[in-house]
């Protein structure tokens, strides 16, 4: 390995919550449901903070530009969140961008002005839907009151504010989307983003559809409803950045971003993943002594002359994982190393995700390590099948058939991973 | 062991119609001579496949070695054969009773005799066998074992007087069955100072062993270390190891008259060594070899593809391994445009194509299709020529040919009396000719029908079951060619003819099976980037058409923090899953199109 380098340096920090008050029947995240007076909460947050501070004092924090605090609902209980995100904003001398993510029920006008002097500067609040019969369909806690009362409670703290919305969820009609559209836009949301119901394995939607209880969303539909979503928020000036995400002018998340430009990240907690350079796995390993690697992973397996990426996931449950920080126990993690053309590849196919789509300087990489003959006819498979078209600057980007059918092209470019 | 005397010996299969519960019978027969502890016992024990086991079935015949200590205080050896139950099997039947000298005939006290109750009992009278009737399920409340008597007496005149009533689920009568083995079934005859003879009516091809081989030995005695010789083959070897199954392999210093067990070859070659070849000593031969077997003739073919183009080699080394074990599967090598480089396949009948198929995949990890099965058909060219088709591509152009023929069997179905009309409709439909029929108790009609192979391979059968509540068995055996009127319907998907989905089809019926497999493969081929027509044509002309619509919308949005190993999984996944599937052209089809047109209910 490389001695570490300011390019080793995670640029984003993200910290999982994995706490709700209830599961939705969708939902197949990492997060499990406890009452919001649960001590585990405080725990396992003033857990976070305290891996954050080893971490910062390593100087492994020194690079980072975004931080997001994401769920499971962060904002379950306000003072320990407070506390978190305070300390977030410490350790991190170069911090830009600080997102916590919540739901509407569990968000007063209270807690914003609380999180906003904390140094949240952005709220990406779990909207889903403003019409009350789907969000009981999809087992939400809140109404549409209240996602409006906690939306305009961000907008009145003065952080920036995101919603999530889902389409193709049991009830929903064209207007009803775009009542919800018009609904968040009007209490001042930048930013929106738009995800189509998925059926998940193991969730109790997935049960309901294989016993006919509940339709499986009809793709159709959903390629209505995704298109539906693009043109009323086009039309309202936010301009889609990436598959599922569109924006106000400078109201992006950078912190995503960071996610799909291949910058290396860190992820603090429960099901918290990590992607570093080799360099800046070995610090990780040094300021982390309690990591605990599975052997089958210690060896960076599969290629050890080419780990070009390392990527890692915590998995300890949060009993655990507060457990291991407060005691000096074990924290378990799975590791997985990407070699050079892996990790081009995987360069690739998250670009696509993004209106700037592939550079030539990624196409550029791709050749470099041998994808040769196989990019070319990946380039002209995405583009004869107008899943992408070559922008005026020569980068490869997505159509509006290549949003839609985006499995399609990103497979075709994560394919030349290997030969 | 001391070598038991002919004397002390048994040799003897147990027969039945399919599920009539021959294998619980062995099962209990293993249980109360305490060859297989209780602890260890398990259901179905001589199955071994897990196909066997998951299916209920028997395919394979097994032979174990029981020691029974019967009432006059001697101790016998009693071979035990299992035999299949299916139609299909029929082959693997009359293999066994070959090496035996004996039969119990079950048959379920509830449901009578059945149409391969019929069979296996003519198998077993033509090879000479003493038959003892075993009546089983006597402990169900819906027995009736007299019923079951007079159809024993009356349809297949075995006479019933010392036939034995069991239950193979509670153990009750299998006493009384093993006394009758003891006091019926003739021992075994043969002449222990003769040259070594043994019948080699089983083999298999162990990993580690090479192949071994199931014998009987019918004069002499085979003995470890012995140069042997197959008097077929003409291959000589020094035997490796003989031993018995009781039923795991216990290794023996020899087998004398009348043992049945199993001869470690050492040979690499599967194709070495045939089933129904005469084991004899090397350097003091037998003058004749025993009687070998009738070649089984294939009656079903289909083309065998590896769906990864690269397997081929793999596949004809694992169906030269899968033949020794079952010798009626015969393949010569095929190309399809749409499919690539496989194998034309002939079987005995679908339930074998079925067990084969899995097999192959199970047991040497290939991934197949199989294209829809279809039958030799005989095209006699006006030229005079006559030339074999056992492909719908061989079928030549039809303004050259005179006329083509077709397989026909005779049919035998047995039915209980209120279900004859639904018989007459739906053997009608599949274009069958009544001959007659017999009652053979007032509430058994045993049917006879003269029907194209084609159309029994034409989910018949589970139509048969279906239409007369499951009722009805069937058995048929080959009659002979017969005129009929037939073309090759053709298969297109985005307007190129895929000639693997091709399949030769009467006249009459060509234009109704078009458009239902047509319909079929528009639910089974999965929605694509682009649509994808789907056509049915005879000759130019298409006959039927229907649509798949473009696929619109496949992408995962969800964000999962930065968890994007799990997108890639994703990824991965799906393309795992269009891995299983053959790409024609631009086209996805998934495996079961291949076999779609034999569930076609018009």
């Amino acid at each position: 390995m490389s001695p570490a380098g300011e390019g080793d340096l995670a640029r984003a920090l993200y910290l999982h919550v994995p706490f709700c008050v209830r599961r939705c029947r969708y939902c197949d995240f990492a997060t499990c449901a406890v009452s919001c007076d649960d001590p585990l909460v405080g725990a396992y947050e003033a857990a976070l903070s305290r891996t954050a501070e080893r971490l910062a004092s390593a100087g492994l924090l020194s690079g980072v530009r975004t931080a997001y605090v994401g769920g499971g609902t962060p904002s379950i209980a306000t003072a320990p969140l407070a506390g978190l995100v305070g300390a977030v904003g410490r350790l991190c001398p170069r911090l830009g961008e600080l997102t916590c993510e919540a739901n509407p029920d569990s968000l007063s006008p209270e807690a914003s002005r609380i999180l906003a002097s904390s140094g949240v500067g952005r709220v990406s609040l779990g909207v889903q839907s403003l019409a009350d019969p789907e969000l009981r369909r999809l087992g939400r806690v809140h109404d549409a009151s209240r996602a409006r009362a906690a939306a305009r409670g961000v907008v009145d703290a003065g952080m920036r504010l995101s919603c999530d919305l889902m389409c193709a969820i049991p009830l929903q009609t064209p207007e009803s989307l775009a009542l919800s559209i018009d609904g968040v836009l009007e209490c001042g949301a930048g930013h929106v983003s738009v995800y189509p119901l998925t059926v998940e394995d193991g969730t109790p939607l997935a049960r309901a559809c294989e016993a006919g209880e509940e339709a499986y969303p009809d793709d159709d539909f959903e390629a209505d409803l995704m298109e539906l979503a693009a043109r009323t928020l086009q039309s309202h000036g936010l301009a889609r950045y990436e598959v599922a995400s569109y924006a106000l002018p400078g109201q992006r998340c950078a912190h995503n971003e960071a996610y799909w430009t291949g910058v290396p990240y860190l992820g603090v907690g429960t099901s918290a993943a990590s992607m570093l350079t080799p360099g800046g796995y070995g610090m990780l390993r040094e300021a982390l002594p309690l990591l605990e690697v599975r052997a089958e992973d210690e060896t960076l397996s599969h290629d050890e002359t080419d780990v070009a990426r390392v990527r890692l996931t915590m998995v300890d449950p949060p009993r655990d994982f507060v457990r291991a920080v407060d005691s000096g126990g074990r924290l378990r993690v799975e590791v997985e190393t990407l070699t050079t053309r892996e990790a081009v590849a995987e360069d690739m196919m998250l670009s696509l995700r993004m209106t700037e789509g592939m550079p030539p300087e990624l196409v550029g990489r791709g050749r470099s390590c041998g994808m040769g003959a196989a990019l070319d006819r990946a380039i002209e498979r995405a583009t004869g099948d107008g899943l992408a078209e070559r922008a005026s600057d020569g980068s490869i980007v997505p159509t509006r058939r290549g949003w839609l059918l985006g499995n399609e092209l990103y497979g075709l470019f994560w394919g030349l991973a290997h030969d | 062991m001391p070598t038991d005397t002919p004397k002390h010996i048994r040799d003897f299969s147990i027969i039945a119609h399919i599920d009539h519960g021959k294998s619980t019978i062995a099962d209990r027969i293993l249980e109360q001579t305490h060859t297989v502890a209780e602890r260890d016992m398990e259901a179905q024990i001589l199955d071994s496949m897990d196909i066997e086991r998951e299916r209920g079935i028997t395919i394979k015949s097994q032979a174990v070695r029981v020691m029974y200590r019967a009432d006059d205080g001697q101790e016998y050896q009693f071979n035990l054969i299992d035999t299949p139950g299916h139609v299909d099997f029929s082959y693997e039947v009359s293999r066994s009773l070959a090496a035996c000298d004996g039969a119990v005939l079950v048959v379920d006290a509830t449901q009578g005799v059945e149409a391969q109750t019929v069979s296996n009992a003519l198998l077993a009278m033509n090879a000479n066998l003493e038959i003892i009737p075993a009546i089983n399920k006597i402990d169900l409340p819906s027995a009736d074992p007299q019923r079951v008597r007079d159809e024993i007496e009356e349809g297949l005149a075995i006479p019933c007087d010392d036939a034995v009533e069991v239950s193979g689920k509670t153990g009750v009568g299998i006493h009384d069955l093993l006394e009758a083995v003891v006091r019926d079934i003739p021992a075994p005859g043969g002449d222990p100072d003769a040259p070594l003879k043994a019948l080699i009516f089983d083999s298999y091809f162990d990993s580690y062993r090479g192949v071994v081989a199931l014998v009987r030995v019918v004069d002499g005695c085979l003995r470890t270390g012995q140069r042997i010789s197959f008097m077929q083959s003409g291959l000589t070897i020094e035997v490796e190891e003989v031993g018995v199954r009781r039923p795991a392999n216990t290794p023996l210093d020899d087998l004398g008259v009348g043992e049945v067990g199993y001869l470690v070859t050492g040979i690499k070659d599967p194709l070495q060594i045939r089933v129904g070849d005469t084991v004899t000593d090397a350097t003091r031969p037998a003058a004749e070899p025993l009687p070998g077997y009738r070649e089984v003739k294939p009656m079903v073919f289909t083309g065998l593809f590896p769906i990864d183009t690269e397997d081929f080699d793999n596949l004809r080394d694992a169906l030269d391994k899968l033949s020794l074990n079952d010798p009626a599967i015969v393949y010569t090598p095929e190309t399809s445009v749409a499919l690539g480089f496989g194998f034309r396949t002939g079987f005995l009948g679908l339930l074998h194509m079925e067990v084969v198929k899995e097999r192959l995949e199970r047991e040497f990890g290939l991934d197949l299709i199989a294209t829809a099965p279809s039958v030799e058909y005989r095209a006699y060219m006006r030229g005079g020529e006559l030339r074999e088709i056992k492909s719908p591509q061989d079928m030549p152009d039809p303004a050259g040919i005179d006329r083509i023929e077709e397989p026909y069997l005779k049919v035998k179905v047995l039915v209980p009396p209120d279900y004859v009309g639904a018989v007459m409709d739906l053997t009608i439909e599949h274009r069958g000719v009544f001959e007659d029929m017999v009652y053979l108790s007032p509430t058994n009609v045993e049917m006879h029908w003269s029907m194209p192979l084609s159309e029994l391979i034409m989910d018949y059968f589970d139509q048969l079951k279906s239409r007369t509540r499951g009722y009805a068995s069937l058995d048929y055996e080959f009659s002979g060619y017969k005129p009929g009127d037939l073309v090759r319907l053709d298969i297109l998907l985005a307007g190129e003819k895929i000639d693997a989905l091709s399949f030769i089809v009467h006249r009459d019926k060509a234009q109704a099976r078009g458009r239902v497999l047509c319909q079929k493969l528009k639910d089974i081929i999965p929605r694509q980037q682009y649509e994808v027509a789907i056509q049915a044509a005879i000759g130019g002309r298409v006959i039927a058409r229907e649509t798949v619509r473009a696929m619109r919308k496949d992408v995962l949005a969800k964000c999962y923090g930065g968890d994007i190993s799990r997108k890639r999984k994703l990824l991965e996944k799906q393309k795992e899953g269009k891995k299983r599937m053959k790409a024609i052209g631009s086209v996805e089809v998934p495996q079961e199109a291949f076999m779609a047109i034999l569930k076609v209910d018009e």
